[in-house]
């Protein structure tokens, strides 16, 4: 063990401090390949990479805390560089933290913010999830006047997007009287069963006003279900987040209200950015943040070729 | 299997036994009147008489169901298939990235127009139909279990399925495509889809075989089947179900992704099991399967009709599958 500890220090100095000697290389453990916004940031990180000249080395967690770990010692004994984190439960980094810091691999998390308070050294690129459903939330209640019954579509329930976009957007109509949260359910993030859930809440009879999704596949699968059963576009406001190709489409059609844009390139470019600058040895600053931004039907188009 | 019962009490034994469907059917019935009384507690609303729900109910497990038909039938042979799901997810990508529209960005088969609509179907079949060719190949060559070469399956698909786009997803589907999957189609192809395997299994030599392999496969190996052969037939026709749901899934979702199906596949097994498919073999009928499927169906739309928190719905699911399944034993046993 102590062996590899030293090893390891040995290769990071050597490779820290001469970034000409060898090429440094950037292991990514992702918490999921199958999500859509993250393949855009993996694709993004893998560009950048490409772009610098850096190797690196993406392993998919499939949303295993256990598999995540494994991979992480394996980027550990392979004496990468540099490791990106995009940890699959917010709440359980600390074992991949001290293992990093134990064998003196330089740590990045990216996109999901860990819990734990970042040691010194170990750095966060990503956004303030807080904010996402904050800006959806105020959207869709100016857009309401302030009045109306609002529905909730979570994502999957175990996730830390999912449960500060909802607190965020209840946080919002907490503040008008006259806002009502008339059903909160998850459709797990995606579209099919968006689709379900809308159906579903359609044939209760209840008034809904508005829909609060937390990402954006699940509020098409609900603009889907609706268009099926031949509710106008302009009666049920529709909001997402994430502003995906496919949101934008809809965006066009007039059919969803509004979306925020979480920008996977900016992430995926300075997270990359970021650990070159970490592998020569330069200091960076703990949060690298990238904002959110709020895409609507007047400025959309800004947003169709990021 | 025809058995010649020579006992006069167990003739009459037999003719007073219920078809175990209809056990099931009580479950189904029971599970909708409690949701029935609570509706009208609740909500002031009646849960059954809404014809909207009840398409609704049957359209979303459509997909799982047409997977659930496939799986019955590898079950009665005392097999069992994990695959479906990833399979979907496979089949899906493929007939998706057939099935663009043209003068849309294509992430494979870039610069490739609109095609006919019968080739996206017809390679998402075949892609199923394929997957479960291996499936049945690797079984009856091989000789390993089902459990382990459904598994390689199972990863392998998926694996193949995020590789095809690098994850990315596949959308803007043509209109004549997204048709496959719109208002009712789904449930039509579902329950076609079970009208026919429930008379093949019933009334064909392929049923006959199917039930002999599984209810003694050396003694269906010794009166003459072929069971490798038949295995392969099996596990082919499960795996083209598979390939026929990821067609619908992708044409109801109007975009393929490689997350498509995730854990489908325990719900296919669940809706067979609850529909008194045995995974001994040997027993188990296709509408029990639908039966099966559907409570399934109604417990998803009436949580949300009940508006029951989502955190307490899995566990509730869950309960009321187990507690399904050992009605039914009860019952079955009791008649005994």
């Amino acid at each position: 063990m102590n062996r590899t500890v030293a090893a390891s220090l040995l290769a990071a100095l050597v490779m820290g401090a001469n970034p000409a000697f060898a090429k440094t290389t950037i292991g990514v453990t992702m918490s999921s390949f199958d999500d859509n916004f993250l393949t855009y940031l993996r694709e993004a990180m893998a560009a950048e990479a490409k772009a610098k000249g850096v190797d690196i080395q993406f392993e998919d967690g499939q949303k295993d805390v256990v598999k995540q770990i494994s991979q992480v010692e394996n980027f550990i004994a392979q004496k990468v560089d540099v490791m990106i984190v995009n940890p699959i439960d917010s709440a359980a980094t600390r074992n991949i933290t001290e293992k990093a810091m134990k064998a003196g691999i330089k740590l990045i998390y990216v996109n999901r913010l860990p819990e734990e308070k970042l040691p010194e050294g170990v750095v966060y690129v990503g956004s303030d999830e807080n904010v996402s459903g904050t800006m959806q939330g105020e959207y869709l209640a100016k857009k309401l006047n302030g009045k109306g019954n609002v529905a909730i579509m979570m994502g999957e329930l175990s996730t830390e997007a999912a449960r500060t976009r909802t607190k965020g957007v209840k946080n919002v109509f907490a503040k008008y009287p006259d806002i009502k949260i008339v059903e909160e359910q998850t459709a797990n993030w995606q579209r099919a069963e968006g689709m379900n859930l809308m159906s579903n809440w359609i044939t209760t009879g209840k008034q809904i006003d508005a829909v609060a999704s937390n990402n954006d596949e699940m509020a098409i699968g609900a603009i889907m279900a609706l268009k099926q059963a031949g509710v106008a576009p302009d009666k049920i406001l529709v909001g997402g987040v994430d502003a995906t190709p496919d949101a934008l489409v809809e965006m066009k059609k007039g059919t969803m209200a509004v979306t925020v844009f979480q920008d996977a390139k900016g992430q995926g470019t300075s997270a990359i950015d970021t650990a070159v600058k970490m592998a020569n040895g330069e200091k960076t600053e703990q949060f690298v943040m990238t904002p959110f931004q709020l895409v609507t039907p007047e400025n959309y188009k800004d947003f169709m070729n990021k | 299997m025809s058995t010649v019962v020579t006992n006069p009490k167990a003739l009459v034994a037999k003719a007073r036994r219920l078809p175990p469907e209809l056990s099931i059917l009580f479950v189904l019935l029971g599970i909708a009147v409690i949701f029935e009384v609570l509706g009208w507690i609740f909500n002031g609303q009646s849960f059954l008489f809404n014809s909207q729900r009840l398409v609704i109910m049957i359209l979303q497990v459509s997909v799982i169901g047409l997977l659930a038909i496939g799986v019955t039938q590898v079950i009665i042979t005392t097999g069992i298939d994990l695959s479906s799901g990833s399979v979907l997810a496979l089949s899906a990508m493929v007939a998706a990235s057939l099935a663009q529209s043209a003068d849309v960005a294509r992430p494979v088969f870039e610069g490739l127009g609109g095609l006919p609509v019968f080739i996206p179907v017809v390679a998402g079949l075949l892609v199923g139909t394929v997957c479960g060719l291996i499936n049945g190949s690797l079984i009856a060559a091989t000789g390993i279990p089902p459990f382990i070469a459904t598994l390689g399956m199972m990863v392998t698909a998926r694996g193949l399925a995020q590789y095809y786009t690098h994850g990315k997803p596949i959308s803007q589907l043509s209109d004549s495509y997204t048709a496959i999957g719109a208002g009712a189609m789904p449930v039509m192809i579902f329950l076609m889809m079970a009208v026919v395997f429930h008379i093949a299994l019933r009334y064909t030599k392929y049923g006959k075989y199917t039930y002999a392999i599984g209810g003694n496969m050396t003694a269906a190996r010794v009166s003459g089947i072929d069971v490798k052969r038949h295995l392969i037939t099996v596990y082919t026709i499960a795996g083209a179900l598979s390939g026929l749901a990821g067609v619908v899934a992708s044409a109801r979702a109007a975009s393929g992704q490689s997350g498509m199906g995730l854990s489908y596949e325990l719900d296919a097994i669940a809706a067979a099991v609850i529909g008194g498919v045995s995974l001994a073999g040997g027993v188990g009928r296709i509408t029990g399967t639908v039966i099966g499927a559907l409570i399934l169906g109604m417990m998803t739309s009436g949580f949300t009709f009940l508006g029951i928190d989502a955190y307490i719905q899995q566990i509730v699911k869950g309960v009321i599958i187990v507690v399904a399944v050992i009605a039914d034993t009860y019952r079955s046993k009791r008649k005994i």
